[in-house]
């Protein structure tokens, strides 16, 4: 059940070169505690996307969580970040 | 936008989808409603277009700043609009650095008791 127990999120090297990949300016760099922070952001965004949709999903009574779930709880989502 | 590039683009956003499906796996066990790969594929576009707007507004800090490095005063910024969100970010920020202390001190120490055990054999 080790498995189980690690918390699953994004590899530091995604996220590193994703960061990267959007720099406007090529001399932009990134210290290793942003990397990290940034990773946990991310993940947090992950999380609340997910579970966001799936209290909207139960509260119309669902056993899936949908494309329609997910539409619905956007706006606010993308307010909050 | 180049061969090459579109290329790098593609495969950022595969890793993306697979981290985005995993913990969406794994939510759905846990809550007993599982995700459709719809859903699975709009999160993991919206955190790449999300992404985006994370990178530029870190950049335009680090130059307000007068750096060239992002640095956790940067991403802190970034978590600034919910408050619970900032307030755990900069908890996970003062961890990082009480890590990197620690670290710090149990490396000078074992230096430091490597140091007298030559002395000691000198």
């Amino acid at each position: 059940m080790a498995e189980r127990d690690a918390e699953v999120g994004f590899k530091k090297e995604t996220v590193c070169k994703l960061l990267s990949g959007f720099f406007k300016e090529d001399r932009t760099r990134l210290s290793g505690d942003a990397v990290l922070l940034m990773t946990e952001l991310l993940k947090i965004f992950v999380q609340e996307a997910a579970v966001r949709s799936q209290k909207q999903a139960e509260s119309e009574d669902c056993d899936q969580v949908d494309i329609e779930h997910f539409e619905k709880i956007l706006p606010q989502l993308l307010l909050d970040f | 936008m180049s061969v090459d590039e579109d290329e790098t683009r593609q495969r950022l956003k595969a890793a993306v989808h697979y981290a985005v499906g995993r913990m969406c796996q794994r939510m759905g066990e846990d809550h007993r409603r599982d995700f459709s790969r719809q859903v699975v594929a709009a999160i993991a576009e919206t955190t790449f277009r999300q992404c985006d707007i994370f990178a530029k507004d870190l950049e335009a800090f680090a130059r307000h700043a007068k750096r060239s490095t992002v640095t956790s005063e940067d991403v802190k910024l970034v978590a600034r609009r919910s408050t619970a969100l900032s307030i755990h970010i900069q908890n996970k920020s003062e961890e990082l650095n009480q890590e990197q202390r620690d670290l710090k001190k149990k490396n000078t120490a074992k230096r430091r008791s490597r140091d007298t055990e030559e002395e000691s054999r000198e």
